[in-house]
Formats: C-alpha cells, structure tokens, sequence
C-alpha cells in the first residue's frame, strides 16, 4: 500500500500573491527556516554544516532573483537548489570517509525528541549514510519531509519514475534494518 | 509493524529533526551572504581592474612598437613609392611635434612652416619651404638625413639641429648635438654641436620682394604651392603661362611639384628639365634629375629616359647615389636592357654590399 504523503510545507504563505517581484530580504526571511530545515534533514547533522547550506543557497538565490517567477514558486526552487547543495555537501563526506578523513558523527538537531527517538535518529542516519547519495535524497525528501513523489522528482532533478526507483530501494534497505523495530 | 505505520513513524521521527533558527542565528548567516557578496564585488571589481589594466597595457605596447616600428615618411606620407612626396601639409602653426620615430624627430617651430617629406628618403629627408624645424636624428651612414631649404642641403652627421629661415634670403643652422653638413652653391661647411651657422638662400618667397611683371597672377602660384595647395598652384600657373615660373632652380622645382603632386606628372618634367640643363651646377640638380626619373618611371611609363635621369641623379652624387643607382637598376630591367640592368646591379653590390635595396636591386638584376 503506497504511503500517504503528508504535505505539512505544500501549503504556500496565505498572504503570497502569485506572479509578484521577488526581494531577497523577504526571501530570506520567509524562507530561511524551512530551507535550514530541509538541510538538517536531509543532511542528519547539526548547526554548523546547515548553516553553510543555508548560506550557500541564499546566496545562490541572491543571484539569480531573476530565475524565481514569484514567492509560491520560490518555495520549491528552493527545494531544488538545497536539494544540490546538500547532494555536494553528502559526495564529499562519503570521498573524506574513503580515505578516514572524517568520520560521521550523528548529531542530528531534534530538540523535542524522546531519548528513544533520538536513539532511533542516531541509528536511521547511520544507515542513510552508508546508503547511496540519490537513494539518500529521495527518501529523506519523501518520508522525513513528505513531499510528494513529482516534487521529490523536480527536487532529486530526475523522472518520476526514476525518484520511485530511488525511494524505492532506499525503502526496502530502511525496512529490512527497523523490520524488527 | 505495517508499512504506513513504519511511513508514519518516519514522519513523526523527521518533524523531531528541527535546527533552532534563533533570530540571532539568522542574522549571522544573513551577514554572511552580504560579506561574501562584497568578498565577490571586490574579485569581480579587481579582475575588471586587473584586465582593463592588462588591455590598456597592451594597446599601449603595440601603439609603442607601431610608431617605433613606421619611418616618420611612412606616416606623412603613407605611401613616398606610390604617392611620390605627397605633401604632409603641415602648415600649422607654435610649437608643434609633426612627426616622431625611433630613428627621427621632427618638430615644427613656427607658425608657417612647410615642411615636406622627400621622395625615396623613407622618412630621412625633408624640403623646408619655409618657417622652421627642429630635427633631432641618429646618424646612420648607409642613409644620411637631409634638409633641403632653397638652394643648401643640410646634412646630418648624427645630431639635433634647427633649421630656421631668419629672413627671405637667409638660413640659420643651430646644432644642439653632434655635427651637420652645410652644402650651399659655393660652400660645403661642417658645424659642430653649440654652434651655429647663417648662409645665404635662394628660396621661393624671395621672388615675391622682386618686382614683377604681372605681379596679381604670377606671384599668386607660389605661396599655394608652398602651403601644399598644389591644384590651386597649378591652375594658377596654367593662367598664367611659363614666364610665372623664373629660370631658378628652387622656382622651377616648386613649379615641378605643384604638376605632379596635382595629377599631371607630364608637365612637371619640362620644368625639372630647365634645371638640369641651365642649372646643372646646382646642389639640387641631382635631386631634380631623380624627380624626373621617378616622373618618367612611375607615372609616364618611359624607362629608357628614366635610366638616363637616375644615371645623372648618381652621377651627381650625395646621400641620393644609392637610391638613385638602384632605381636606374629598376628602369633599365623595365627597359628590357637585360645587359646593362646586369652591369647596374653588379656595380651596385660592389658600391653598397649591404644596401637596403640589395634585394630589390638583385630581384631586377637576376642576380645572387
């Protein structure tokens, strides 16, 4: 049975206008959190590495204003370029693993959590980072997120049957380790 | 556990992954961008800096070797081979740089002064015509730089001088370094550097202080041609027939030059004939004799009478010899002479082994 996806960030700003000049400043602050969020996520690490995503991305935005029509289509650029910045960041930590230059420590910013779900966090991202990158993505994007599969698809820049696949074998590997759980 | 329970625990699990995006927090990373975007204005800013520097470098690099590179004739005349001593109109007037290369510098000192580049000197001669000029000149044997103003050649033997006329009829010759040659119709006089010397000159404007015969009209011919208005001069000299021209030399070459340098090359060569036959003394009767060579080779296409003027050119010797041996070399190979285009290039390779025309010279020649 295919999970239902939970859209909790689908739902744009309800004050947004569609098709309106986009600033920085209200880019940044309407969006910084959930772009901070999205990185923490996805990469399973804490203030410091998401700090630098945070800024790489704003600052990618700060360049290419001109790209984003409006504020509703801000929110899944945006996606789409964390979604890269974040892929960059994974591909050079699994190069510094190869060569024991840095290993992982999970130090995943869960403030609210229970003992027992930081203990099941820890765990989860210790799989996820022995995993392949876009296995990676895709399933964090899917089910840490809830995005639906087209915008993890426009996210991962691939088919949507291509980020299936993806979220597919990432699925199967995550179940068979927390089968038992 | 069913797979959308273990989904749902997966979402529940991902909303407890939330990074504490505290206001002061925010603005760090806010302040960031901004540093790092003036960190890439200022890279963006000297890179543009750097390269404009670079271009304008560049630019001035090869401005610098272009007018190392051009003899000063070449640009007052970009042709002297095609558009034999066209005139450099530079009648301007005050202080003014007319011409600079790395071999020559040319300065004009008066408001008046007409200065024309020489034919075949490739920017080492001129004819003062009148006012004054400063010339400043590195000595090179193999190809003397001379002034002609009137009747007296000036010579350099590696120097700066001036030229100045200090009236109609006389010529002061300052040298600031090294030597000049003075050649006037008697005397032949070397000046060294701190000196200077005054002589006598017959120049184009001294006619005017003549009386004349028909002063409105006669008189009106020369100063045109003097300021390089020579279609004017020649319409002027056609009205008023040849008694507008005196049988003197400086007046019979300016006549010359006002025919050819206006389109009609085959009525400047009675004139110059004038001067070899009734002046053949004159200091300028050798430059009169290679005029009416290049006239008849270059523009009337008759080079068996070419030869016979270059012939006279060389024999009357000074710094135009080689080129005048050389172009004879040229109209007798035009000619169809095979024997005596031999003979020339032969004497010319003895006479000047390594002359700038060798090439040329054993092109016509045929030979090694």
């Amino acid at each position: 049975m295919p999970p239902t996806p939970k859209l909790r960030l689908a739902r744009p700003f309800p004050d947004l206008v569609k098709g309106g000049p986009v600033e920085f400043e209200e880019l940044f602050t309407r969006y910084g959190q959930y772009v901070a969020r999205l990185a923490a996520r996805m990469l399973g690490s804490g203030d410091g590495e998401v700090d630098d995503v945070v800024q790489d991305v704003f600052w990618i935005a700060s360049r290419r204003l001109s790209q984003i029509v409006d504020m509703i289509q801000a929110r899944g650029w945006l996606a789409t370029v964390t979604t890269r910045v974040v892929r960059r960041r994974l591909r050079r930590r699994h190069v510094r693993r190869l060569f024991h230059a840095s290993p992982y420590r999970a130090d995943v910013p869960a403030p609210g959590a229970t003992a027992e779900q930081r203990a099941l966090l820890a765990r989860l991202y210790e799989i996820l980072e022995r995993m392949p990158t876009e296995q990676r993505l895709a399933w964090s994007l899917r089910y840490l997120e809830g995005e639906p599969l087209d915008a993890v698809a426009a996210a991962c820049g691939c088919s949507l049957a291509t980020a299936k696949r993806r979220v597919s074998a990432a699925k199967n590997v995550i179940d068979e380790v927390f089968g038992d759980d | 556990m069913t797979n959308q329970a273990s989904d749902q625990r997966w979402g529940e699990l991902g909303d407890k992954v939330e990074p504490d995006w505290a206001p002061e927090r925010k603005w760090a990373v806010r302040a960031a961008i901004v540093r790092r975007a003036a960190r890439r204005h200022r890279v963006v800013r000297t890179a543009v800096g750097a390269t404009s520097v670079g271009v304008i470098a560049v630019g001035a690099l090869a401005l610098v070797s272009w007018r190392a590179a051009v003899p000063t004739a070449a640009r007052l005349d970009s042709d002297p081979h095609t558009a034999p001593s066209a005139p450099a109109a530079m009648a301007s007037g005050g202080e003014e740089r007319t011409s600079e290369s790395a071999t020559v510098t040319v300065t004009k000192l008066s408001p008046g002064t007409v200065l024309t580049p020489l034919p075949d000197r490739d920017g080492r001669g001129f004819a003062l015509r009148a006012g004054a000029a400063r010339f400043s000149v590195p000595h090179d044997a193999t190809r003397p730089f001379v002034v002609a103003a009137g009747d007296v050649m000036v010579e350099d033997l590696g120097t700066t001088f001036t030229v100045r006329y200090v009236a109609a009829d006389q010529l002061n010759i300052a040298v600031e370094e090294g030597r000049v040659r003075v050649r006037t119709r008697d005397t032949d006089t070397e000046v060294s550097a701190g000196s200077t010397l005054q002589v006598p000159v017959s120049r184009m404007g001294k006619v005017a202080q003549r009386p004349q015969r028909s002063s409105g009209v006669v008189a009106s011919w020369r100063p045109l041609a003097e300021r390089g208005q020579y279609d004017e001069a020649q319409r002027m000299l056609r009205k008023a027939g040849p008694s507008a021209v005196r049988d003197d030399t400086a007046d019979l070459l300016l006549a010359a030059d006002a025919a050819r340098l206006s389109g009609h090359p085959a009525e400047a060569v009675p004139y110059l004939e004038r001067v070899l036959r009734g002046h053949a003394h004159d200091p300028r009767a050798g430059l009169a004799a290679f005029t009416l060579g290049r006239v008849l080779l270059d523009e009337l296409g008759r080079p068996s009478e070419a030869v016979e003027a270059f012939a006279r050119a060389r024999s009357s010797g000074g710094p135009l010899a080689e080129d005048a041996l050389a172009r004879e070399v040229e109209a007798a190979s035009r000619a169809g002479d095979l024997a005596r285009t031999r003979e020339l290039a032969l004497l010319y390779q003895r006479l000047y082994p390594n002359g700038r025309r060798s090439r040329a010279v054993a092109t016509f020649g045929k030979v090694d």
